[in-house]
């Protein structure tokens, strides 16, 4: 069995905020192998940015704060090291290096007063050993690759000429100039219209098959997970609820949370007059409901059952499926140790 | 209004952000005015000696030899200012066709010049301005050339002291004489050299530590940021005029000490400002970008934070200079300025004569001349608000 390259164990992140302490992540378990796409799905504020942040310690702190957890990096053939206490001097040369992230907004994540050029180059210059000549030739490969025409010239424009899309493309290129191993992918098309949707994620899919890199693909949209990703992990108030390949949580999911969730997506060919929506709304993130986090939402609830006293681990509900309910469906196979989620298999 | 920029921006040539402030503020009628203003400022300061000087520019003596005491005369500051501007000039020219690291070479040789000037040039210790005067009247030189201004800011007319105290103006003496018997326009030439060096200097220091401090409490904030404000508040309790009579009081009167003072306590507005900003950029996804692309805190601090959050601070600058040359008049209008140097400030002083007596022309000049340099350089901090922010000034005209 390979090693994951990066390992989340029961990570929690907390905020101050002046009305008290939010519990941003709490009790996180994620594991992404090489060349595995993992989708993070879940509603806005449910954790999954703050999980990714935190991989590369980019969660501002004050007022976050990392409560507990380990996130264990390994890279080719070296013991594996918890980059929550990396110090800043080694996470420099982890970020931009080893992992890459891009980001929501391509309109605001390209720093206005530099050229296109400059920003790549100086990413560019900082990680690997070469001139400035040749760091150009790199930027204009890394430019063409991400399916920019005319490479050349464009390094010379600024990011208040570009579109969306070409913005996300140089995003890419950015973070991927460096040949990262794993990409940390925080809703890169949520921003940008259903068509350039479809190329950007057509384009990292390429990109990841090209270079065999891992990608932790978040998002809130079910279909983007659906096409691109290998293992699937939704995420409910700062826990993962359910956790398995995309064909096994797709074709039977097990918490009821992903269930409303595939009941209130429009199918085709399915004739429906109203879809199903999930009645109620988020919990406050300072103000969690006591036991299962998801219950006064559930539509199995009932008052007899253990929902409202205690939060329910992550079982294994099925082989390589696991679901945090106290109503697991599936066969019991006793509780498989958290901290080696086992690879759901790449081969989709 | 932002489409209108955009298809502008689009279909002109690529241009930065800050080129594309330059350009809005060169537009506006308050930026040229005050620039020109400046500019003129600045014309003085660098060819004060050129302009005003008892020091022919050009003599030939009885034996047919051409000399010119107004370049043996010269300081080393004079010959550093003088080289410098030419130097400048040509690098410039020469840039438009060739590109080459331009600024490298005038960092370079400001340095040399520098040097070399300061070992060099060694002006005559005793000069004796009325040398001249008497050559030409005796008829030992065949001709002279003279400056514009025939006089040395500091000629008091030795041969005829008495005659030569508080004139007012006249065909001679365009701005009048001063109490000492120096001439007052010659003395307003060489006074824009403090003016100009005393705002800039004092200005810049204040920017580079209110940028730091005020960056890093910005970008840390929490507990470096608590420290900060506690230390801005500190600093802005100090009276900077009350400071700076007693500094004088007790270090005697260096224009040096009185740039470092200014700068010392004028960095709070600065850092203040930078703060906010930082504040507000830290959230920014660019910046998380950067970060997440492994670049040290050096880079993410002032090559990517920075430009997007200095004009702000340009601004408040630009009312910065004008308030340190007000400082360093008031200082010198309470006695407490340069002996020796001429100032502006200084020559307001001695409007008032002995015995409530009043000379207008000693008051109107150097009050006009202060009065312009600040209105000069509120103006262009005005048209750079105005360019950085259009709304703000939409809502300053309701």
């Amino acid at each position: 069995m390979t090693e994951p390259l990066l390992r989340i164990e029961d990570l929690a992140v907390n905020f101050d905020t002046p009305s008290g302490v939010v519990k941003a992540v709490n009790g996180v378990h994620l594991s992404i192998y090489p060349g595995q796409t993992l989708g993070v799905v879940g509603e806005s504020g449910c954790g999954k940015s703050v999980s990714a942040l935190s991989t590369l310690q980019l969660v501002p702190t004050p007022p976050g704060c990392y409560e507990r957890g380990k996130i264990w990096w390994s890279a080719k053939g070296e013991p594996p090291v918890d980059l929550l206490t990396q110090t800043e001097k080694q996470m420099q040369s982890i970020r931009g290096n080893d992992i890459a992230m891009i980001f929501q907004e391509p309109m605001t994540s390209l720093n206005p007063v530099y050229t296109v050029g400059e920003q790549i180059l100086e990413a560019i210059l900082l990680h690997q050993a070469v001139g400035r000549a040749q760091a150009i030739e790199i930027a204009v490969t890394a430019l063409e690759d991400v399916g920019i025409a005319d490479a050349r010239s464009r390094l010379k424009t600024y990011p208040h000429q570009l579109s969306g899309g070409m913005r996300q493309r140089v995003m890419i290129a950015m973070a991927l100039a460096c040949q990262p191993k794993l990409l940390l992918a925080d809703e890169p098309t949520t921003a940008l219209d259903v068509t350039i949707q479809a190329q950007i994620l057509e384009l990292l899919r390429e990109l990841q098959i090209k270079r065999g890199m891992s990608i932790m693909l978040i998002t809130h949209d079910l279909g983007v997970v659906a096409q691109n990703a290998d293992v699937v992990a939704v995420m409910y108030a700062g826990r993962v609820v359910e956790y398995g390949s995309v064909h096994d949580v797709f074709d039977r999911p097990q918490h009821p949370y992903t269930r409303g969730l595939f009941d209130s997506m429009p199918r085709l060919g399915e004739e429906k007059h109203r879809l199903r929506t999930i009645e109620g709304n988020v919990p406050d993130p300072g103000n969690l409901p006591s036991g299962c986090p998801f219950h006064p939402r559930c539509r199995d609830w009932q008052e007899d059952v253990q929902c409202a006293q205690a939060v329910p681990p992550l079982q294994e509900v099925f082989p390589r499926h696991w679901a945090a309910c106290w109503h697991g469906t599936g066969c019991d196979q006793g509780n498989a140790s958290l901290a080696d989620i086992p690879p759901v298999s790449t081969t989709a | 209004m932002t489409k209108d920029l955009q298809t502008k921006s689009d279909s002109a040539l690529p241009r930065s952000y800050a080129a594309r402030i330059l350009l809005d503020t060169m537009g506006r009628w308050g930026a040229r005015a005050g620039l020109l203003w400046i500019g003129i400022v600045a014309f003085c300061a660098i060819f004060a000696p050129v302009i005003a000087s008892s020091h022919p520019i050009l003599l030939q003596t009885a034996d047919g030899q051409w000399t010119s005491p107004m370049l043996r005369h010269l300081s080393a500051v004079d010959v550093i200012l003088l080289v410098m501007t030419f130097w400048t000039g040509l690098l410039l020219i020469v840039r438009m066709w060739v590109k080459y690291p331009w600024f490298k070479i005038w960092c370079f040789s400001l340095l040399v010049l520098t040097v070399l000037s300061l070992s060099f040039v060694k002006p005559p210790k005793a000069i004796v301005y009325s040398h001249y005067r008497e050559i030409l009247a005796s008829g030992d030189a065949q001709y002279a050339f003279f400056a514009v201004v025939p006089y040395s800011p500091t000629d008091r007319f030795r041969e005829r002291v008495e005659e030569m105290r508080l004139l007012s103006p006249s065909g001679e003496h365009w701005m009048g004489t001063t109490g000492s018997g120096e001439d007052l326009l010659s003395r307003m030439i060489h006074a824009c050299r403090i003016a100009l060096a005393i705002g800039f200097i004092a200005t810049g220091i204040a920017l580079v530590l209110g940028v730091t401090i005020g960056g890093l409490m910005g970008y840390f904030s929490g507990i470096v940021d608590l420290l900060g404000m506690r230390l801005v508040e500190v600093f802005s309790a100090i009276p900077t005029i009350f400071l700076l009579i007693a500094f004088v009081a007790f270090y005697g009167r260096n224009l040096y000490l009185i740039m470092v003072i200014l700068g010392l306590t004028g960095w709070v507005g600065y850092a203040v400002f930078v703060r906010a900003e930082f504040l507000k950029l830290r959230q920014q996804d660019f910046v998380q970008a950067a970060i997440a692309c492994g670049l040290p805190l050096r880079s993410v601090l002032f090559r990517h934070m920075l430009p997007n959050g200095i004009t702000p601070v340009l601004v408040s600058a630009s009312f910065g200079v004008a308030g340190a040359i007000l400082s360093e008049s008031t200082l010198s209008f309470l006695g407490l300025g340069l002996v020796e140097e001429p100032s502006w400030g200084q020559m307001l002083n001695e409007t008032r004569g002995l015995g409530g007596s009043f000379f207008w022309w000693m008051g109107i000049y150097p009050g006009l001349a202060i009065f312009l340099t600040v209105f000069a350089y509120n103006l262009v901090g005005e048209s750079l608000r105005d360019a950085i922010d259009p709304h703000l000034k939409k809502a300053s005209h309701l």
